[in-house]
């Protein structure tokens, strides 16, 4: 048997997973909404990747998970590194792309920029309180215009007078986008009009005060988007890389972080059978009243955390 | 009142607390007033606090004013100095000139008496006679007053000289070392800054803290990054990471949101810091420190995969 390593990335939106072997090479990988579900969307996930999965040839003998949701999932699955979603990026990417200089990524609530010098990751920002310009933005102007979040990035492409919107903030943002829907724009320029608001507020927002030099790596979901790449390619000057699987970046990076830690522990399917739920329960035992999340598996609690002191700790069964 | 009956003073442990409290404290004791301070932030406080606070209130005061609740109808009076400014260049966020006005309105209704006394060097008012001008209005003699004065100032600079010292061998230190430039309020309270450094202990960091550091030489290093600052508490932070920066591996500018004065120098100093990483964290009231430990984690990755020590 041959070793492999799989690689979870459970954001906010979109859950991916990915199964490596020994050279970096994807023997399985999957794509899918989280749907506000996480624990269920890493079920539906293990399904999907176990299916094109070679069994009779290789072992899963290292778990990564990454993404918001990285505890919970790394709860359930047993994974035998949790990392940052910067960190598993960097990793994945520099693997992938060793003269990387800059990462630009741009998930559904969160985006991101890493500078790169010699391979190594050295700097990076991410937003701060703001999720505007991010992936959630693009699906809800999507879907004010009636179109698919797909469609919009080959429709913008069209537009030779992208209609100039107001990038500062979302909120303002769409209002601009409303009006100018309603003042006559065509179609196809004020979706390349917001192509460009969300390059424009993620270089001045997260890209701020940042050298960004050449090669330029754009990752994350809204990398699959046409209309934002050529908007960023035009406002940076230079060309932007998209890998056919920069979307499974995160996830790749958490492969190859597991495939590194040199923990083993062999991974069994059998847990998209199993039934996990999650408890919500206020402390109580100091002003703080912390929030506490406790995971069950059946009856059995496997994890729990959310308490800021000693008093607040739960100790799995 | 008279000087038989002392008495009892509250104080909110929370903003100038943390910097004035050994004076305060020592000052009062030394009159035989009676000081009762509010217990560490919770959660509780906080939510008080941001209950009685206008909207765009910063953390910190929001934190201040559920402080102040807790000692309501604790104490005869609460301590709130008006402190605007030690000189030209040398200002206060203007939520500390307005504290003592905007809380005494704000609780109007409670019974709750307050107390204050300003500073403000370009009017000529200075903290001595500040101090004294305090302890008559409470009933004291100016000798016994004056006397409070000098022994808590000299207690001041002893309890501050401790902190700078036990500090000091942090800077030679073998592990990673992060200089945290965060106001002292937030440095020091338990709900709020604690959290991060706490956090990067467990993560095998040393936080450095800004903030503890010979006043006078900051003030004077501060023009290195910015020639122009004119808020006290940012110089000597400013000054801080000029004086420092060589001896640390990345910076972390720690700010609660929304900050006045951080807004725009942690803006400036994101600019330009150059050759060395730098982390730019707002906190909220959010209870959850997800975003928090993501952002600290990846950081501290940063460094450490720049330093070779992560592969």
């Amino acid at each position: 048997m041959k070793n492999a390593y799989l690689g979870i990335d459970v954001g906010s939106i979109s859950t991916k997973g990915v199964i490596l072997d020994e050279d970096n090479q994807l023997l399985s990988s999957s794509y899918i909404w989280t749907e506000g579900d996480p624990i269920g969307a890493v079920k539906r996930l293990l399904h999907l990747l176990e299916a094109d999965f070679p069994k009779e040839t290789y072992t899963v003998m290292g778990t990564g998970v990454t993404g918001s949701a990285r505890k919970l999932v790394g709860a359930i699955t047993g994974a035998t590194i949790v990392k940052n979603e910067i960190t598993a990026h960097a990793v994945g990417t520099t693997t992938f792309y060793p003269d990387v200089r800059t990462i630009l990524e741009i998930g559904g609530q969160d985006s991101k920029i890493i500078l790169v010098e010699n391979g190594v990751a050295v700097d990076y920002a991410m937003n701060t309180l703001c999720a505007a310009g991010t992936g959630a933005f693009l699906s809800s102007q999507a879907k004010r215009l009636g179109m698919e979040v797909e469609e919009i990035g080959d429709y913008a492409l069209r537009s030779q007078h992208p209609t100039p919107i107001a990038a500062r903030c979302t909120v303002f943002a769409e209002s601009d986008l409303v009006h100018k829907i309603q003042m006559g724009h065509p179609r196809e320029d004020i979706i390349a009009g917001v192509c460009r608001a969300v390059v424009a507020n993620y270089l001045n927002n997260v890209g701020k005060g940042k050298k960004i030099l050449s090669p330029v790596v754009f990752q994350g979901g809204v990398s699959k988007n046409a209309g934002v790449v050529a908007a960023f390619e035009d406002a940076l000057g230079c060309k932007v890389l998209v890998d056919p699987n920069g979307h499974l970046m995160g996830a790749l990076g958490a492969a190859i972080l597991a495939r590194r830690s040199r923990v083993r522990k062999t991974f069994d399917f059998a847990i998209e059978d199993l039934e996990f739920h999650t408890r919500e329960a206020a402390c109580g035992r100091c002003p703080n009243n912390c929030e506490i999340i406790c995971v069950y598996q059946g009856d059995r609690l496997i994890d729990a955390w959310g308490n800021r002191c000693e008093q607040g700790a739960v100790s799995p069964d | 009142m008279t000087a038989s009956t002392p008495p009892t003073i509250g104080l909110p442990r929370a903003l100038l607390y943390y910097r004035y409290g050994p004076l305060w404290r020592s000052f009062f004791r030394t009159l035989g007033v009676k000081t009762v301070v509010s217990s560490p932030t919770s959660r509780k406080t906080l939510d008080q606090g941001s209950a009685l606070a206008a909207d765009e209130t910063c953390l910190s005061v929001k934190i201040f004013l559920g402080h102040v609740q807790e000692l309501v109808g604790s104490c005869d009076y609460i301590l709130i100095p008006r402190i605007s400014n030690f000189g030209r260049g040398r200002s206060m966020c203007v939520r500390f000139e307005g504290l003592y006005d905007v809380t005494r309105n704000l609780f109007r209704g409670s019974g709750q008496k307050f107390i204050s006394y300003n500073v403000d060097l370009l009017q000529n008012q200075e903290e001595a006679p500040a101090f004294l001008a305090l302890g008559q209005s409470l009933g004291f003699a100016p000798k016994e007053v004056k006397k409070a004065y000098t022994d808590a100032k000299k207690r001041e600079q002893q309890v501050w000289k401790a902190r700078l010292k036990a500090q000091e061998p942090l800077y030679r230190d073998k592990s990673l070392k992060i200089l945290v430039a965060g106001h002292g309020y937030i440095l020091d309270d338990p709900y709020v800054g604690k959290v991060i450094t706490d956090f990067l202990r467990q993560s095998g960091v040393t936080p450095i803290r800004a903030d503890l550091v010979d006043r006078a030489a900051a003030l004077k290093a501060s023009p290195k990054l910015s020639p122009t600052c004119k808020w006290e508490f940012s110089r000597e932070l400013v000054g801080s990471i000029a004086l420092h920066r060589e001896q640390v591996s990345g910076i972390i500018l720690l700010s609660a949101f929304p900050c006045g004065p951080d807004a725009m120098v942690n803006e400036l100093l994101l600019r330009r810091l150059k050759g060395i990483p730098v982390l730019n964290l707002v906190l909220d009231g959010q209870s959850g420190t997800a975003g928090v430990e993501t952002r600290l984690e990846s950081f501290v990755d940063i460094i450490r995969f720049k330093e070779g020590s992560l592969s």
